[in-house]
């Protein structure tokens, strides 16, 4: 069964139950139901094409996803905070002719825009299915593809990560079980829909039949005023508890009736679950790992063993196996460093349109993540960080060498690196040193980071430097880097 | 009044991803017109904390309040009477 199918067998059998709330707004299950059928029917005659869908987190952006399920094309679900030069590369590198949206997102963005599509369907509230333009398009398309999320963090074009009904299915079953959720659980859901984390809450609370209550991390207040309105599971990345536990008073007021905090999308430190349990000592804290090509999930730390394992991420989620391999695909004893790899029904069918890079991350039916890890003699794992040079900046996954590389390609720059910094509510946030040249301005660069990059990519601070951190080698990497920052720092 | 929507003005162009030339409506959503993303916000609602010596209770923290010149000059102005 897809996951669609389970929103068809919750309207026949409660067809009164609320399942999605945004602000003062709420559908319940017969009603979206229906919405679905006629936004599918609408792009039915479509087989299987691609399907970009604009739209920020709400009601109409989950309605336009199962719609596109439903209707046996494939959804793509742009990930509407990046830059609009982002957006255009991924539209273009993925060869995507049909976008849905709604009438807000297509004036916001123009029609200039919206002229790389073949066909473009407007969704609004109360009013029929508009099409701007229509034309049927025959595409050959991985015969299991159904979702291709993209990773959140890079500068450049973001790789396409194809999923299937039984990936979706499967991850949302492994974690109704792993959080107990059910039909009377209200989800309280502030983070992107348009990547991993966000997408696992919609399909897991869907296929339990329960409720979604969605917002965003903007008002604190609202924020609040979503949980306290009978919030039962909580989901946030590290930095959303951060930003929450600012308010200490209001967070105990808050969470005092929600059952489970559950994180994901970077570590849970030691600090923050003792801010919350202080606070709100009855809560259960789950923190759970997982990546995009995991469809979301892969390991998780039981409640029983979240103060003595927090720096864990515990054991496989059901259906997964977690191994650690070294260089040659042997499994590693306890507490040896090497790469962690996966198996299971969660794994992504592969890259899109991208094979060399499906070859190099899935090996013998072993996904490698990219993370090294050890493996505790319990059965637990520890991450040990990553294999490559990629950093964790404000719970998002990011390539710095993508970055410099972005940078130094468009400014009158020497060379640029880019270094990670602590940052009170994001966790990690980047500085950047620059070699100069003599036409360098520093508010230029400013300027052409807020434009091209990500809001979190935006740098905290600019230094000028004279000579690049290199190793003797002459490769760049991340440990030089942060040495020579710790340098230029204290010599200022 | 002027003078709260000015320096929120200048800090914006100073810390946000607006445009130095942007010409800003008092009622335009700085969230929408993509002007301030959540940690921005934050980081807006420290300086205006320290600059005029006022707290901001959380359930201050709304969108009517936060979300435009004109809501955050009048939230402004409420907390320093």
């Amino acid at each position: 069964m897809n996951i669609d199918a389970y929103l068809t067998e919750h309207a026949r059998k409660t067809p009164h139950r609320i399942a999605l709330e945004e602000g003062n707004n709420s559908i319940s299950y017969g009603n979206l139901e229906a919405s679905v059928s006629d936004i599918a029917a609408s792009i039915g005659e479509f087989r299987h094409c691609r399907f970009a869908i604009l739209e920020e987190m709400g009601i109409q952006y989950i309605k336009m996803l199962m719609a596109v399920y439903r209707s046996d094309n494939i959804a793509i679900p742009m990930p509407i905070e990046m830059p609009r030069i982002i957006l255009e590369k991924i539209l273009d590198n993925s060869h995507i002719r049909n976008i849905i949206t709604t009438e807000a997102q297509y004036s916001k963005l123009g029609e200039n825009f919206f002229k790389r599509f073949g066909t473009i369907v407007i969704v609004s509230e109360n009013k029929p299915i508009q099409f701007i333009r229509k034309e049927l398009s025959i595409e050959s398309n991985h015969p299991e593809l159904k979702l291709v999320l993209y990773t959140s963090g890079t500068t450049g074009i973001p790789k396409g990560v194809m999923l299937s009904d039984k990936n979706l299915t499967t991850n949302a079953a492994s974690i109704i079980e792993i959080l107990g959720l059910n039909a009377d659980d209200k989800a309280a859901m502030v983070i992107s829909p348009h990547h991993a984390f966000g997408n696992s809450i919609i399909n897991s609370h869907l296929m339990a039949g329960g409720c979604i209550a969605m917002g965003n991390m903007k008002f604190i207040g609202s924020v609040f005023s979503l949980i306290e309105s009978g919030v039962t599971v909580f989901y946030g990345v590290p930095s959303t508890y951060r930003i929450l536990l600012r308010y200490p008073d209001r967070f105990k007021k808050a969470f005092s009736n929600v059952r489970t905090a559950a994180s994901a999308g970077g570590g849970m430190t030691k600090q923050i679950l003792r801010n919350i349990k202080e606070l709100v000592p009855g809560i259960e804290v789950l923190p759970m790992y997982g990546q995009t090509e995991a469809t979301a999930r892969l390991a998780y730390v039981p409640k029983e063993d979240v103060e003595e394992f927090i720096e864990t991420i515990g054991k496989p989620i059901p259906g997964v196996t977690l191994d650690v391999f070294a260089s040659k695909g042997q499994p590693v004893g306890p507490y040896i460093t090497a790469e962690l790899v996966a198996k299971g029904d969660n794994i992504l069918l592969g890259y899109l349109d991208d094979e060399a890079a499906t070859k190099k991350k899935i090996i013998d039916g072993w996904m490698y993540t990219g993370d090294l890890a050890q493996k505790l003699p319990n059965g637990y794992f520890k991450l040990m960080g990553r294999k490559d040079d990629l950093l964790k900046i404000g719970d998002h996954l990011v390539n710095p060498r993508e970055i410099e590389k972005t940078i130094e390609n468009n400014n009158k720059v020497s060379a640029v690196f880019v270094v990670p910094v602590e940052h009170e509510l994001m966790g990690t946030a980047i500085s950047l040193m620059v070699i100069p040249e003599p036409e360098t301005d520093i508010d230029t660069l400013f300027k052409f980071c807020r434009k091209n990059l990500p809001a979190h990519l935006y740098p905290k601070e600019i230094l000028f430097i004279d000579h690049p951190p290199l190793t003797e080698s002459g490769k760049i990497s991340n440990r030089l880097i942060v040495e020579e920052y710790k340098n230029v720092k204290n010599r200022m | 009044m002027e003078n709260i929507k000015t320096s929120i003005v200048n800090y914006l162009k100073d810390n946000s991803f607006m445009d130095k030339n942007t010409e800003l409506e008092d009622s335009d959503s700085l969230t929408q017109s993509g002007i301030i993303d959540s940690i921005g916000l934050l980081e807006l609602l420290d300086y205006i904390s320290e600059k005029y010596s006022i707290e901001i209770p959380e359930d201050m923290l709304i969108p009517e309040n936060l979300d435009s010149l004109h809501g955050l000059t009048n939230m402004i102005t409420s907390l320093t009477k």
